[in-house]
């Protein structure tokens, strides 16, 4: 086969690929651009989940300081969980659940303790990642099958990536001479954004992908009862761990500064970004935080009666393919290390999300012409003879 | 069959499937606009804003307690992978036993012991779920039973017919009763 018929047929294999899904290809890249920045959308929109430093100086409450303050506040709501997001303009985290039955979160102000609002009704983020997750597709006994659809599209986009570096000879020119001509019709500008943000975005499409394509081979796993988790299960306590009290009220438990004290003694460079309150009296307290390295959680779990530590998740419990595998999920959405990570994300999210129109675009404006006049054409000959293969203007644009 | 699908003329058909053929795709964006109505329910739901459960069993009196208690989905028990038939039920405390009880179960049949009570309930005594696993081979006659643990080591026991608790349960296993 010629050098010319190979990269033909590269190039309508990096066209089709994502030709006849791209309004959904292009749907999962929006909704994932949005869920990268969620939080920081419901920030903008809405007051209560912001916190602002009332001075230089104003130390943040522990947690203790802060169940406390919610305590006295609202002495009916129960707390069920406090957490502290990465970024330190947003209040705190509070899940509680209300007498009426009513579960939530609330924000709370890291600096008074003060309650400043619950959650809204409509979870944005929830929202956002449930759509470009699982295409809203419940999960019932496994996974839903839409996030096999949606994670299927990780095989596409990889190999979207290698035919277009395949296609686009000498690709690594692009770096040094980049190439965006505006004057020159849409066609041109479209095949050059197309070109230029896709060099720019090989990293990022390589990792979306890859991580993408894993989510998928998760959701196989498991829905195929195979696990290559090293983590414990951690057993309920004894009857006889929890003590007995005579007068009938429940026996005291360690106060939530003296757990955060306890893990942070036990995993050295603990950063406690949450903590976790009992679901019950035969379970644990859970107090975690990110380590040394960002892309993970590590966590102790304590016995709120006596403040022994049941069991620990440290980075170094985890075996070499865990260590890859649960870098994945991070990976993918940016949330690993502030805002600005999440910008870099969203930015290269955008991107690939108009790589997806742009493709659109220059297939539209040449081949959809070009087989429209085909069609047009052989109208007009077909009384006199066969029609012409539609096919061949297809092909007839390679290099770009 | 008809002359005119043999003709070289392309059909309306064809002209249509080749306009539209790249863009049928959008289509697909039905299904999540289908499955919102079951999202923002199951959201409302998980909120407690739709109340304690999809089907309110009602009140029941366990000794000197009582709870409230509610099936989470007015549906037959659902397969969890390897765990088998789950049947999840949600339950609120009375408001004096909240400082009281320190733990409720829920067992079908009555539990030998103390040790056997069945799944223990997680949350607050608010709005506390348990999830009950519902055996293929459980007689339609079958009992509920409540468990619940006092601080001070009581115990107390109560139990309602599992049709009461839950006619889909009773429903779904009449429909296969055949099973072994």
């Amino acid at each position: 086969m010629s050098k010319k018929s190979r990269s033909k047929i590269w190039f309508l294999v990096h066209s089709w690929l994502a030709l006849p899904i791209w309004f959904f290809v292009l749907i999962v890249c929006v909704t994932g651009t949005l869920a990268v920045i969620s939080q920081e959308i419901v920030w903008l929109a809405n007051p209560p989940m912001r916190a602002s430093q009332p001075s230089d100086d104003a130390p943040l409450l522990s947690y203790q300081q802060v169940i406390e303050a919610i305590n006295k506040a609202e002495p009916q709501t129960v707390v069920q969980s406090i957490s502290r997001p990465d970024e330190s303009h947003f209040a705190l985290d509070v899940e509680v659940s209300y007498p009426d039955g009513r579960s939530v979160v609330i924000y709370v102000n890291p600096y008074s303790g003060v309650i400043q609002g619950i959650a809204p009704q409509f979870n944005f983020r929830a929202f956002t990642r449930a759509l470009h997750g699982w295409w809203l597709v419940p999960f019932t006994n496994g996974y839903s099958w839409g996030w096999y659809l949606v994670s299927f599209l990780g095989l596409p986009l990889l190999a979207s990536l290698v035919t277009g570096l395949v296609v686009y000879k000498r690709f690594w020119k692009g770096f040094f001479r980049p190439t965006l001509r505006i004057r020159h019709g849409a066609r041109i500008f479209w095949g050059d954004f197309h070109r230029l943000s896709g060099i720019w975005s090989i990293w990022f499409i390589a990792v979306i992908s890859v991580t993408g394509t894993w989510f998928l081979i998760q959701a196989l796993l498991f829905d195929n009862q195979i696990s290559i988790s090293t983590e414990k299960i951690i057993p309920a306590m004894s009857r006889e761990a929890v003590p007995l009290s005579a007068d009938g009220s429940p026996p005291p438990s360690i106060d939530l500064d003296r757990a955060v004290e306890i893990a942070t003694q036990k995993i050295s460079g603990l950063e406690a970004s949450f903590v976790s309150l009992p679901g019950n009296a035969y379970s644990h307290l859970d107090v975690g935080g990110r380590g040394w390295y960002p892309l993970m959680f590590q966590t102790a779990t304590i016995n709120p009666y006596n403040g022994e530590i049941a069991a620990s998740r440290l980075i170094s419990d985890r075996s070499a393919l865990e260590f890859v595998t649960e870098s994945m999920r991070p990976l993918h959405t940016g949330d690993f290390g502030g805002l600005w990570i999440k910008l870099i994300w969203a930015f290269f999210g955008l991107l690939l999300s108009m790589m997806v129109l742009s493709g659109l675009l220059i297939w539209t404006r040449r081949t959809a012409l070009a087989t429209a006049n085909a069609f047009k054409r052989s109208n007009k000959k077909q009384r006199d003879t066969a029609a012409q293969p539609a096919t061949n203007h297809e092909l007839s644009e390679v290099e770009l | 069959m008809s002359k005119d699908i043999a003709a070289p003329q392309p059909s309306r058909l064809s002209l249509f499937w080749h306009k539209w053929r790249f863009h049928l795709n959008v289509l697909l964006l039905l299904i999540p606009l289908g499955f919102m109505p079951k999202y923002f329910a199951d959201e409302a739901l998980m909120r407690g804003d739709s109340g304690l459960g999809e089907r309110e069993v009602g009140e029941v009196r366990i000794g000197p307690w009582s709870l409230r208690l509610a099936e989470l989905r007015n549906s037959a028990p659902m397969l969890e992978g390897p765990a088998g038939y789950m049947k999840g039920f949600n339950a609120a405390l009375c408001e004096a036993c909240i400082d009281q009880v320190k733990a409720t179960y829920l067992r079908i049949g009555k539990p030998r012991s103390l040790r056997a009570a069945g799944v223990i309930f997680f949350g607050t005594p608010y709005r506390m779920g348990a999830s009950l696993p519902v055996p293929e081979k459980t007689r339609a006659d079958a009992e509920l039973w409540i468990t619940m643990e006092g601080w001070d080591g009581a115990m107390h026991q109560a139990s309602i017919p599992l049709s009461q608790a839950s006619p889909a349960t009773i429903a779904w296993l009449n429909k296969q009763g055949g099973k072994p």
